[in-house]
């Protein structure tokens, strides 16, 4: 018995000493599907979370295959943040082989989500009344909702509007605070000094998108990414491919795509750093629209790369729109 | 005897949004497909029914594969120079939020790959190559065609008779290169053939290449050094080497399979250690697992992603942790089955159909069905013969 006291003791008494300390306590164990939700989960959580992010950089969501690792890390977690709006196709196998207990947190809950067949005009505070509207909008017609994998009933990628951003950050917070309560006022003002940085983003992509001329505001890229930016920012985006890069573009998609492009007088095209650059690339070769480089979509880029925080990568996405349109 | 299933069968109705109650049947089939070890039979049994549905007479003794759609199996017989296939009655239609499910007869397909001794066959993305060792040659059929009966096999020839092996990915073709100067030596690597059927020039090395698999996008073949690993490039498939770890014992990988939901692969080493392969971790890509005799068969679960199983010559079956990299379960199934004697003597064959595995047992006559969650056995199927190599096939769905 004594050595155990003794530890207890020891432990007391440092715990007395102490009493802010981190070392010994362990750090809250989180997982984020991919890289976007990474980067808001370490901003808001710091140095008081393990994270481990499952898609990396450049990693595409969309069709990832979890590893044996990933589901190690899941099992371990006490906290899972996904995008859900079936983003993560992968999400309910690597949950049930994990076996993990963890709180599984849907981040886009409550942002204003748009239904897949997109571009809709009226905003949805919650989950709710997106449900409702995508009955009455977009209803099925044969009684069962054919959310396939490759097209649910959402667009999944509502980070691409900075206001929905914030959103995902007030969960993130939420959900460290239901986890961890000794934590909770440093994630709330994580979550609010990151919130600020987001408001002067919004407010810069917005005047950004207001000095580009009216009709030089459509842009091609390869898939649906991009639904909430044009919803938030009013920009047109066109793309080959559909919500998801599972789905190969048929030949009557390109050809569509490629009249609409003329029809329309797109004034830029983009390749995405989660997709193969040959789709844009024909398209470019057909359309003579010159590739106005990268757009991060659906990940962030490297540390090395312009796109390794969610910051850089939407001030990175609208210099490289601004400037392609500029130069067109 | 009767399989029980943990779930019962539904009769799933929802109130559809036009409001007039949609009623679809939702109902869970499986067939085991069992090929007899010596006599040309395939017999065909009703995992539920626990009865024999058909039997089909084959030319010889066969070893059976199914296809990833689960629609055909087919039944290479080495030494009946062939490769028959049998619909398999079962087509699962995927639309997302619910499956489909139609249920016909199984029956022998007219589509025949014919040449002399074939031994690997690869399905991949709806097309299967057949490689015949006597001719060097890979013949090429699309799962559709061998359904429909529409269309003559495509030849892909590699450069000399040799224990080969063909794998489509996507519009390419994977093939074995024969050793350059014993053509009863095992490949020496792969080549890869564009979508003309011509070699494209790229060649990786694989000294002793033997055994292959597939998971999620990722294909991989076994070699004395290590592993390729074939994963889809912008133009044409990127083969990479992935040497064994320095802290694995002494041994090599002949044998393949791949995880279904989990992205690994598993493969025999030792005559007592499987190896569990993380392809793209950077540390820890092989951990060995030890097992408590010399293995038998072994395979992944499609529907338990967490799990893999085993069967050792002890005559236990093993349910492998695959997170953890251990044995967590085992249950005693079979008398002991000697690796001592010829590599192709009768012994125990793993398929699995849903939440349950089946295991044969070809000197005594039976099928062993264990629940994959309990892990003991839930009955025996008796087989006349010997049951050697067997597949399952099924799933659930609603039928319209
Ligand atoms: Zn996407
Ligand atoms: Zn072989």
């Amino acid at each position: 018995m004594r050595p155990l006291t003794q530890a207890a003791l020891a432990g007391l008494a440092f715990a007395v000493l102490a009493p802010t300390a981190q070392a010994g306590a362990e750090p809250l164990e989180v997982v984020a599907s991919f890289s976007i939700i990474g980067d808001f989960a370490g901003a808001v959580g710091g140095d008081r979370i393990r994270l481990t992010t499952l898609v990396g950089p450049n990693g595409d969501a969309h069709v990832y295959e979890p590893r044996p690792a990933d589901a190690a890390a899941t099992a371990r977690a006490r906290v899972v943040l996904v995008n859900g709006l079936r983003f993560e196709g992968f999400l309910d196998r690597l949950i049930e082989a994990s076996g993990t207990t963890a709180t599984v947190v849907e981040v886009s809950k409550g942002a204003h989500i748009l239904p897949a067949n997109g571009k809709a005009d009226d905003h949805h505070a919650d989950e709710d009344k997106a449900e409702e509207h995508h009955h009455d909008g977009s209803g099925d017609d044969d009684g069962h909702a054919h959310a396939g994998h490759d097209h649910g009933a959402y667009d999944p990628h509502a980070w691409q509007s900075v206001d929905n951003a914030e959103r995902y950050i007030r969960n993130i917070a939420e959900a460290f605070c239901l986890t961890d309560r000794d934590g909770c006022a440093a994630y709330q003002e994580n979550a609010a000094a990151y919130i600020e940085q987001l408001e002067e983003l919004d407010a810069e992509i917005k005047s950004a998108i207001a000095g580009l001329a009216k009709d030089r505001r459509t842009i091609i890229t390869s898939h649906d990414a991009f639904g909430y930016f044009e919803h938030e920012y009013g920009l047109h985006f066109l793309a080959p491919k559909g919500l998801s890069t599972e789905a190969d573009a048929s030949a009557a998609d390109i050809a569509a795509l490629i009249r609409q492009v003329r029809e329309e007088r797109a004034a830029a095209i983009f390749v995405e750093n989660i997709t193969n650059p040959r789709l844009v690339e024909q398209i470019s070769a057909e359309t003579g629209l010159k590739p106005g480089g990268a757009l991060y979509s659906d990940a962030l880029s490297d540390q090395d790369g312009p796109a390794a925080t969610y910051l850089d990568m939407m001030r990175h996405n609208l210099t490289t729109i601004t400037s392609a349109i500029a130069g067109s | 005897m009767t399989v029980r299933f943990h779930r019962p069968m539904i009769l799933a109705c929802a109130i559809a949004l036009s409001g007039y109650p949609a009623c679809a049947e939702q109902i869970e089939a499986w067939r085991v497909f069992v090929a007899d070890h010596s006599e040309p039979v395939v017999r065909a049994f009703d995992l539920r029914e626990g009865k024999e549905v058909d039997r089909f007479a084959l030319a010889g003794a066969a070893r059976l594969h199914r296809s990833q759609s689960g629609r055909v199996v087919y039944a290479v017989q080495r030494d009946a120079n062939r490769v028959q296939m049998i619909g398999t009655g079962i087509a699962l239609g995927d639309h997302g939020d619910h499956g489909d499910i139609t249920i016909e007869a199984p029956a022998l397909l007219d589509a025949i790959l014919a040449g002399r001794k074939p031994v690997h066959l690869v399905e991949r993305d709806g097309t299967v190559a057949a490689f015949f060792d006597d001719e060097g040659i890979a013949r090429l059929v699309s799962e559709h065609a061998a359904l429909e009966g529409t269309e003559e096999p495509r030849d892909i020839a590699s450069s000399a008779p040799h224990h080969g092996v063909a794998i489509p990915f996507g519009v390419h073709l994977l093939v074995t290169r024969p050793h350059p100067s014993d053509p009863g030596a095992l490949p020496v690597g792969l080549d890869l053939f564009g979508p003309d059927g011509a070699p494209t020039g790229d060649h990786a090395p694989c000294p002793d290449l033997h055994g292959e698999a597939q998971s999620g996008n990722l294909v991989a073949v076994a070699c004395a050094t290590g592993l390729l690993v074939v994963a889809p490039g912008p133009e044409r498939p990127d083969i990479r080497h992935l040497p064994y770890a320095t802290g694995l014992p002494e041994g090599k990988t002949t044998k393949l399979v791949g995880g279904k939901g989990l992205r690994y692969f598993l493969g025999n080493f030792a005559a007592r250690t499987l190896v569990l392969i993380d392809p793209t971790q950077a540390e820890e890509s092989f951990r060995p697992v030890e097992l408590p005799t010399r293995v038998v068969d072994f395979a992944t679960h499609p529907a338990k992603p967490r799990f893999a199983l085993a069967f050792t010559e002890d005559g236990y079956l093993h349910r492998i942790d695959v997170i953890a990299g251990q044995i967590d379960r085992s249950v005693r199934l079979t008398a002991p089955y000697s690796m001592d004697g010829h590599w192709s003597d009768p012994r125990p064959r793993i398929a699995v159909a849903g939440p349950l595995i089946v295991v044969s047992d070809p000197l005594a006559g039976h099928l062993h069905v264990v629940d994959t969650e309990t892990f003991e056995p839930t009955g025996a199927i008796a087989v006349e013969g010997e049951p050697f190599s067997l597949v399952a096939v099924g799933g659930a769905g609603e039928t319209h």
